[in-house]
């Protein structure tokens, strides 16, 4: 459905290669030269796709080259951005409440376990995510409403409480 | 993305990170940072010229970090742009990791 206010939607397929993912960070700098869309934003839909991405790549896919995936844009004054990723991988929500869980705040640097940030920051960074199985693949949805960019207080806000 | 360093007074030792800590700037370096935490006890890490930073990108910073922290040594983060450190502070490194703004501050912090 378009209107006189929505842009034409836009995809990129990707091999299920994380060499592929050089392929992003243009493609999104492409429209937001189309769509106004502010650095800090941009910032925030690079990451949040690059952490979406690998981690279907890695995991989804377990690094199997010779799969693919899609991404499509759209863009509306009633939802803001969104990009949709579209994959054939095994069943992975990455919403679900135990994908997202965060490890306990360490006590020092040396307790921190390096990993397990990438989901967490997919959270954070975005305004919405959204999942659906589809028949042989998954679907996530990554919206960014029209707000103002995001700042540090607007993401330290959503850090975890230290238990 | 590119790593380079640079000795100044009192032990310290620059390390000058340049361009995107994503997934492929995270494995363009990860070795020579091992190799400076390996062997530097004092590591100021600039992060001006980082213009983007990622979940792996953190580990980048992370893991040798650990390593110098194990040999008894301090790292401080200098100066990452404002998104950069949104990601620094989401992933709470930087309750674990000091970053400073100011150049004698980061200097300060090493002592």
């Amino acid at each position: 459905m378009s209107g006189p206010e929505n842009k034409p939607a836009h995809q990129l397929t990707l091999r299920s290669q994380l060499p592929e993912l050089a392929l992003v960070p243009p493609w999104v700098d492409a429209l937001a030269r189309q769509h106004a869309i502010p650095e800090k934003r941009c910032f925030a839909i690079q990451l949040c796709l690059e952490e979406a991405l690998s981690n279907i790549i890695r995991h989804g896919y377990r690094s199997e080259p010779d799969r693919t995936l899609s991404i499509t844009f759209a863009s509306s004054s009633e939802a803001g951005l969104s990009f949709t990723i579209e994959d054939c991988a095994p069943p992975f929500d990455p919403t679900a409440p135990e994908a997202m869980q965060e490890p306990a705040a360490p006590l020092s640097l040396l307790d921190l376990e390096p990993g397990g940030n990438g989901l967490p920051l997919l959270r954070k960074f975005s305004d919405s995510l959204r999942y659906e199985r589809l028949a042989n693949g998954n679907r996530l949805t990554i919206r960014f409403f029209a707000a103002p960019p995001l700042d540090r207080s607007d993401v330290a806000s959503r850090a975890p409480t230290r238990r | 993305m590119t790593v380079t360093t640079e000795d100044l007074a009192e032990g310290i030792t620059r390390v000058v990170m340049d361009g995107r800590l994503d997934i492929a700037g995270a494995a363009a370096v990860d070795l020579k940072m091992n190799v400076i935490a390996g062997s530097k006890s004092r590591v100021l890490l600039d992060m001006q010229k980082v213009s983007f930073l990622g979940s792996m990108g953190l580990r980048s910073i992370v893991i040798p970090a650990q390593t110098v922290h194990r040999r008894g040594g301090k790292v401080v983060i200098f100066a990452p742009a404002e998104m950069v450190e949104s990601v620094l502070k989401a992933s709470g490194i930087d309750t674990l990791i000091p970053i400073r703004h100011e150049l004698a501050d980061a200097l300060a912090a090493l002592q």
